[in-house]
């Protein structure tokens, strides 16, 4: 034998074990180029993504995730620098179907980071983390519970929901809490909401996210069967293993705790309101309508659905309060958020933005609804002139109408839009609203009040 | 030369593959796996180890579905496996499937045998045209 053929041999077994390094890498590695075009993939990427997309013949990445995060070839194509991580860690959930679990071993979670390379290559590294989320779900589970516990709360209800959110069984904690009976049975959680306070994509959000973080903890208004109302904190969690609440009960695949902490609400709402209220007006400030408005939208880049932005501006502030002084302005902002905030469902986000601009985040609402509501402001703003000490001040207000869609990067883009759109209602005469679906909207001739949620 | 005995779609495959010598197995057409009831490879032929790129002795006696071909590992093909021998009944299916040799994607076909009472079963790998 050479000591050349020795060398070749090296190299072949040296070739044979990397391959097999890569073979057995416990965790999913992928070159692509940036159209999501697979050149290079190992055997756990292929054992994880052959499930979600058995007809993709994994050509394309970005093809066999389309299910379940559509969103990656548009983070790739939108990330602009030459190279650098695209995203780091993101996890995608894959299901939460019961049917889907009996199936053993099946991912539920991945998580997937994406590194760029050059202007056309990727590298993806995919990994199973279903028992990593678990495990930590538990753990969030357990503070929670005994956040609950050890806050000192007088009563609560436990409600199981399904999957679909909709309460699975009655118990006398529900009777004692809601006063609703057992006919409760079958209806979707939101029956604890007063009209307009959610809606049915917001439900869903929350059983999601209750999902994929273990629990969802949110304060709002709540409503009971006798349609009295008190302010409510529910925490939803996932049950780790389907099961009923209690013996007897049928399954649930969450479990709800609502409590009624109208007390301590009172107790902590002024604190609240200097850090998330408008000082004059009272309906929220920037800081809470941007921190409201970019989760929606967060929740709608995981969950599409239409979302819209009016931007209101009060005409002609400037010559009412040389006319009236600025308490007559200040009443007019004051009278206008009030309309504002009468107008608008508890789902909405109502902000004054600052000056004589306020912003209205409408969730699930495309721009033909979003046109109709901001109308309706403007038409009985012309109706219902303010009033200060006596002096009726008649005003009016100018709207732009903005929806959000998949050419508006983020909430700026989108602020931009309506703001561009008051800009036109001012040019063209103010008193009016503009922006999309002005051409093809005709005004209902006589709005009713809270028409039913464009739904 | 006559034409092959056993293609990748013979029927009842699984209990002549069995009487089958390793060089019997060497001149199929397409890549045999064969392993035992604890998973553990004891079957491989020639082909599927030239386009694997990995010679036997790395393979034999090694787990299959974490060791050798962990993108069988889910419940398209090693719980097919799994539910066929908790149910002691027949496993004879042929599935579209996407295998990683030497890290290209490439579609195959694979034929999954499992007869009750025999030791061994097998995944039968044919490239897709």
């Amino acid at each position: 034998m050479s000591a050349g053929a020795d060398a070749d041999a090296d190299i072949v077994a040296e070739h044979e074990a990397l391959i097999q390094f890569l073979y057995l890498a416990p965790v999913g590695l992928v070159q692509a180029g940036m159209d999501g075009a697979i050149a290079m993939i190992n055997p756990i990427s292929a054992q994880l993504l052959m499930p979600l997309a058995p007809q993709a013949c994994l050509n394309n990445l970005f093809d066999a995730l389309e299910g379940v995060a559509p969103e990656l070839r548009h983070l790739c194509a939108a990330f602009a620098p030459p190279s650098g991580m695209i995203c780091e860690g993101r996890q995608i959930v894959l299901r939460q179907d019961s049917r889907d679990r009996l199936k053993r071993g099946t991912p539920e979670v991945l998580s997937i980071s994406l590194l760029k390379l050059d202007a056309g290559r990727l590298m993806a590294v995919i990994a199973d983390i279903t028992e990593q989320v678990r495990r930590e779900r538990q753990l969030k589970h357990t503070d929670a519970w005994l956040n609950a516990i050890l806050t000192n709360i007088s009563d609560y209800a436990l409600v199981g929901l399904d999957q679909d959110g909709q309460i699975s069984a009655w118990n006398e904690t529900i009777g004692r809490v809601t006063r609703f009976g057992p006919d409760v049975v079958g209806q979707p959680y939101s029956v604890f909401f007063p009209d307009g306070a959610t809606t049915d994509a917001r439900q869903f959000d929350r059983l999601r996210e209750a999902f994929a973080d273990g629990w969802n903890l949110e304060e709002g208004p709540r409503q009971r069967a006798d349609g009295t109302q008190f302010w409510g904190s529910a925490m939803i969690s996932p049950l780790p293993e389907r099961g009923a609440l209690k013996e007897g009960e049928p399954d649930s695949a969450y479990c709800m705790i609502l409590r009624d902490i109208s007390d301590k609400h009172a107790a902590s709402a002024s604190v609240r309101s200097a850090t998330y209220s408008d000082h004059l007006t009272g309906v929220s400030n920037r800081r809470a309508f941007f921190d409201a408005a970019n989760q929606e939208l967060e929740r709608r880049r995981v969950s599409p659905r239409a979302t819209s932005l009016v931007v209101f501006d009060a005409d002609h502030l400037k010559a009412l309060n040389e006319q009236y002084g600025t308490a007559g302005g200040d009443q007019v902002l004051r009278e206008l958020a009030a309309l504002l905030r009468a107008t608008f469902r508890d789902v909405d986000v109502v902000a004054r933005m600052g000056g004589k601009q306020f912003a209205v985040l409408l969730p699930s609402t495309d721009s033909a609804g979003a046109f109709a509501f901001a109308e309706r402001v403007r038409a009985q703003v012309t109706a219902r002139p303010a009033t200060l000490k006596g002096t009726t001040i008649a005003y009016t207000v100018s709207a732009g109408v903005a929806e959000m869609d998949d050419a508006t990067s983020d909430l700026a883009a989108l602020m931009a839009r309506a703001e561009h759109a008051v800009r036109q209602a001012k040019l063209d005469g103010r008193n009016r609203v503009a922006g999309q679906a002005a051409p093809h909207f005709n005004p209902p001739a006589a709005p009713p009040p809270h028409a039913a949620s464009p739904l | 030369m006559s034409a092959p005995l056993f293609s990748f779609d013979t029927p009842g495959l699984g209990p002549q593959l069995a009487a089958m010598s390793d060089a019997e197995l060497d001149s199929l057409e397409f890549g045999v796996i064969g392993f035992d009831a604890d998973t553990t490879v004891c079957r491989y032929n020639k082909l599927e180890s030239t386009e694997a790129g990995l010679s036997p002795q790395r393979v034999l006696n090694q787990p299959l579905f974490t060791n050798v071909a962990p993108c069988m590992n889910n419940f398209m093909v090693a719980q097919r496996f799994e539910d066929a021998a908790d149910q002691g009944s027949l496993l004879d299916a042929t599935i579209d499937y996407v295998l990683t040799l030497r890290m290209r994607p490439v579609k195959v076909a694979l034929r999954l045998i499992a007869v009750p009472g025999a030791a061994v079963r097998y995944v039968l790998v044919r490239r897709q045209k």
